[in-house]
This record gives structure tokens, sequence and C-alpha cells, in this order.
């Protein structure tokens, strides 16, 4: 099958769009398909074989950050050669409703067209209100898929229009065969928590308390913890005598990530809310991670109820704490969970999941007959 | 002389008004043989759902699956809805295993019938608000296009084979797991 597929953003920068874009399209071309990328980017930077670079990315305020995209009368052009060079049997559009090079690609294709929403976007009113002026353009795409019941609600709610929810995958074998960090996880045992430590929102406090109570019975117990934030700010909560025990990594890259996470004995998930999926519970999963979340819906849903993972009530201080103690205090039970979760990760491994897309091809052709072509602005 | 511009200002707007007319007709058109192929689609998944679940309704010898299968199979168009409706309600309540390979075949083709029903859903109210339009009635632009219809069945879901035995393994190398292969 042939498959164009447009990222909204540039690569240049490294964000959850462009890394689902990337596994997706290696993951395509593996199983045995054309695979050709449209995406902001400069000529002469450098990128994978399989993206067509549409120019140079303007920065501009979207959705609350700053997305790198293009758009406009060369972009345009770009766009619509693209589509007539490439001869693509479905089109494939990300965040088809941001001001970008996937909107230009709606705009300009017939065919079977798949969208794929990966936010759930905050100013989905105004959205709500340009439904009007929208509708011509929703109607050229045949199929959605939304990343996360979240995203697929915003799509039901706000855009009419059903989307099938098929979650992100995740690069397993990356994952599985990362090295870990020299030195961990060591004998004493290691807890590990991942992301912004300052959000209340991911509940680092709940793991820090408990980590210094449980550290001050296991001498050689240590906390491996990776994200943004201040250091200071991270060490100035916890007790002067285990600021040894306690390692910050920063901003990781994704390599990096992947070799955090095969560091670590448990790897604590306290999060108090705020989560839809759970995407780094699936990559601790396939490093090969003990877990520990909060029961939120969305884990103990990726979590298989528990049996890929212990979970504990959500923001309940003494129980992450016990909890923490009984999994470090029993390897089987570790063993155990770790082994679940690895045969639990196969359902978001991306051959998988790609898989699933690729079913949403072929219902999106059967619907449109024909291939994609380029559409004179009717 | 004002009165010329006058002219020149109609004249432009009957270009405009009618090019907006001819695009209007072309999305119509478009519409509506859209919603019919999703039509076809979706037809074509159910008899092969129908079609699966008659086999694994005959190896395991459950009478009353195989003949909701059959029922919704030979079904008359006015009560394929309610016969597809029975035979997911049959289908949900039987246990299948994932290493039979009828039982794979069934999954597999309910996860596809699943995608034409939400495609099908979708442009058949695509095509039912183009004809609401004001100029869409008034011309009546989509008279020679039979009215789609929505096909009001549950969603034909069937839960996927538990991927995580019952009973935990053993720790097994990470390369023995195979990855849950979509059909």
């Amino acid at each position: 099958m042939r498959i164009g597929i447009v990222s909204p953003y540039s690569f240049d920068v490294p964000g959850g769009v462009q890394n689902h874009i990337m596994d997706l399209a290696e993951a395509l071309l593996e199983i045995g398909h054309e695979v050709s990328v449209l995406a902001p980017a400069d000529d002469d930077a450098e990128h994978p074989a399989y993206v067509v670079p549409a120019g140079r990315a303007v920065p501009l305020p979207y959705n609350g950050s700053v997305a790198r995209i293009s758009f406009g009368p060369l972009s345009t052009a770009r766009v619509r050669r693209w589509l007539k060079q490439g001869e693509f049997d479905v089109l494939h559009v990300h965040e088809p409703f941001s001001p970008s090079l996937s909107f230009l690609a709606v705009l300009s294709a017939r065919g079977p067209v798949v969208a794929t929403f990966h936010t759930a976007m905050t100013r989905s009113r105004a959205l709500a209100g340009l439904q009007n002026f929208l509708q011509p353009v929703m109607e050229k795409i045949t199929a959605r898929i939304a990343v996360s019941e979240l995203a697929r609600k915003v799509q039901v709610e706000h855009l009419g229009g059903g989307a099938v929810e098929i979650p992100n995958g995740v690069a397993v074998r990356k994952f599985a065969s990362a090295a870990p960090l020299p030195g961990w996880p060591g004998d004493g045992g290691t807890l590990g928590f991942l992301g912004r430590f300052t959000e209340p929102r991911k509940g680092f406090p709940l793991l820090r308390t408990a980590y210094v109570t449980l550290a001050r019975e296991r001498p050689g117990l240590r906390l491996l913890v990776a994200g943004p934030g201040d250091r200071d700010e991270l060490y100035d909560d916890i007790p002067k005598e285990l600021h040894d025990r306690v390692e910050f990594l920063g901003l990781v890259s994704e390599p990096d990530k992947a070799r955090m996470l095969r560091s670590v004995d448990v790897y604590v998930a306290p999060n108090t809310g705020g989560e839809s999926f759970g995407m780094i519970l699936t990559e601790a999963m396939a490093a090969g991670a003990t877990i520990a979340a909060s029961d939120l819906d969305a884990f103990r849903r990726v979590l298989d109820g528990g049996r890929a993972g212990a979970l504990f009530p959500n923001g309940d201080q003494a129980s992450l704490t016990r909890l923490l103690g009984e999994l470090l205090d029993d390897p089987a039970r570790r063993a155990g969970l770790a082994s679940c979760a690895r045969l639990a990760v196969g359902a978001f491994d991306w051959p998988s999941v790609a898989n699933r897309v690729l079913e949403v091809y072929a219902t999106a052709i059967e619907a449109t007959d024909g291939r994609v072509f380029d559409d004179e602005w009717s | 002389m004002p009165g010329m511009w006058w002219v020149v200002g109609v004249v432009v707007l009957a270009a405009i008004f009618s090019a907006y007319l001819g695009w209007t007709a072309q999305r119509v058109e478009r519409l509506h043989t859209r919603a019919q192929s999703a039509e076809r689609a979706l037809d074509a998944h159910l008899m092969r759902r129908a079609a699966a679940a008659a086999v694994v309704a005959e190896q395991a010898e459950t009478v009353e699956l195989y003949a909701a299968a059959r029922l919704a199979l030979d079904a008359e168009p006015g009560e394929r809805e309610s016969a597809e409706n029975d035979l997911t309600r049959q289908l949900q309540a039987v246990t299948l295993d994932p290493a039979d390979p009828a039982a794979r075949t069934l999954i597999a083709t309910s996860r596809r019938a699943v995608l034409a029903r939400q495609v099908h859903t979708d442009l058949v109210r695509d095509a039912l608000s183009a004809r609401r339009r004001l100029f869409v009635r008034l011309l009546r632009l989509a008279r020679h296009h039979p009215r789609p219809e929505y096909f009001d069945i549950v969603e034909p879901f069937l839960p996927e084979a538990p991927l995580i035995p019952a009973v935990p393994v053993p720790a097994a190398p990470a390369e023995d797991v195979l990855p849950a292969q979509a059909v």
C-alpha cells in the first residue's frame, strides 16, 4: 500500500506527535508498505529517508504552546506537488485542524483520508464555533482516529463525528534492549520516577515521603528521578543525609529515558489525576520494570486491572509506602509483575498498533473509491 | 457611468453564486457516493462476521449462535438490524479461544465491522447535513440520490481475548514474547 502521512510539526524539534509519526512510519515500512512523510523541515536538514521536507517552519503560538509549522502559498504548492507525485492509496494527516500542512493537505486532497487527533484541544469551544466553516474540511476526512479517550470525547462532542480510539504505540524493542545506566539499579533497591516533579498532579510528594520513610530503614535504597525541573527545588525537600542517595537526571533524551527505566527496581507512578492514557507506564512495562501506580482509570486499564503492575488507592500515602516496602522485599512478586507487564505491553507495541491503523486505512479505502489525488479546489 | 458598475457587480455576484452552486452540487454528489460505498462495505463486513460466527458455532455446536448467524445472513432488509443485534448479543455471551483460528477470524471480522459501522455513520451524517442546506433543498440538488439512511445497530464490538494468562507466568526472556498481532 502507498501511504502518505502528513506531520503538522517540524521534525527539527522533538515532540510527542513527531515521535508518534516516526514510529508509525517505521512500523509500516517494516510491514512492507511504502510510506512518505511530508513534514515542515529545511531542505538541507538531516532527516530519515522517508521524510519529504515541505520548507522551513515558522514558530507560531498554538493551543497554549509554540508549534513550528508551515503554512502559506509555498507550503500549499509543495503539498499539492507531493500529493500529485505520491499517488497514495491513503492519506493520513495528524492534527488536521491546526493551521498546518495537515490542514492544507486535507483541503487539497480527495479520496481516502484518515485523520488522527492527538490532543484534547483546550480551545475546542472556539473550534466548535467554527464548525460550519470547517464542515467542508471535516467531510473530506473519511475515518478518524483518536489516541486517547479524552481526544475522542472532544471529537464527538465538539466536532461531531465518531473516532476510533487507537492508543499511542510503544517501541517495545527499543526499551527492552536498552542498557541500564552504569552502577544501577544496584543491590540496595532503586525506586524510579519520571516526569515534572513540581506538577502537583504527578504526585511526586507522595513518592518523596514514601522514599524518605523507607530509606531510613533500608540503608541501600536509592531514588532515581528524571524530568524537567530545578535541581535545588528537588533536593530542598529531601533530608540532607539522603542527598547522596537521590540522583536527578534532569530532562532526558528518548534513549536515556529507556536506559533510566531499565535502571530501576520499581517504577512509581503516584499521579493523582489528569492522565488520559499513561504512555510512561507502557514504556516502563516495555523496559521490564516493576510498576507501582495509583489506581487511576487510565492506569488500571493499561496495567490490566493490576496484574501487570501493583496499584494503590489514589493519593493514599500510607498504602503507597507499604506497597513499595512489600515490593522491595519480594523479588519473586516483582519478577511476576514484570513478566506479566512484558506480555501485556504487546498490545501497545508498534507492530500491533500499526496493524490496527492499517485496518482503519482499509475501511477508509472501502468507503471512498479510488486513490488520493490532488483536488482542483472543489 | 454608475449604471455600468451596477451591471458589473451583478455579473460578478452571479458568477460567484453559480460557482458556489457548482461546488455544492459536486459536494452533494461526492458525499452520496461515499455514503453508498460505506454502506456496501458495512454490509460486506457484517456478512463476513456472520459467516465467521457460523463457523465458530458449528465447531462448538452451539445451536443458538448458529441460528443467530443464519438469521443475520438471510435477513430481509427490514429485519437486518435486529438480526445483527441478536448476533452481537449472542457473540458477546460466548467465550472464544484465542488459539482457535476460527475464533481469531471472528474477532478480526468483528473489529472490521466496528470500523465500517463507524465510518458509515459518519458519512451518512455528512450526506444528510449536506441535504439540509438551503440551496440544496431549494434547487433539489440531491434529487438524483436516494436519501442515505443510518444503519441502526449496537456496536458490534467483541471483547478481545485477554493477553495475560490468569496464572502469572514465570519470568521469561523478552524475545520469547510475541506481540499480539492483529490479523
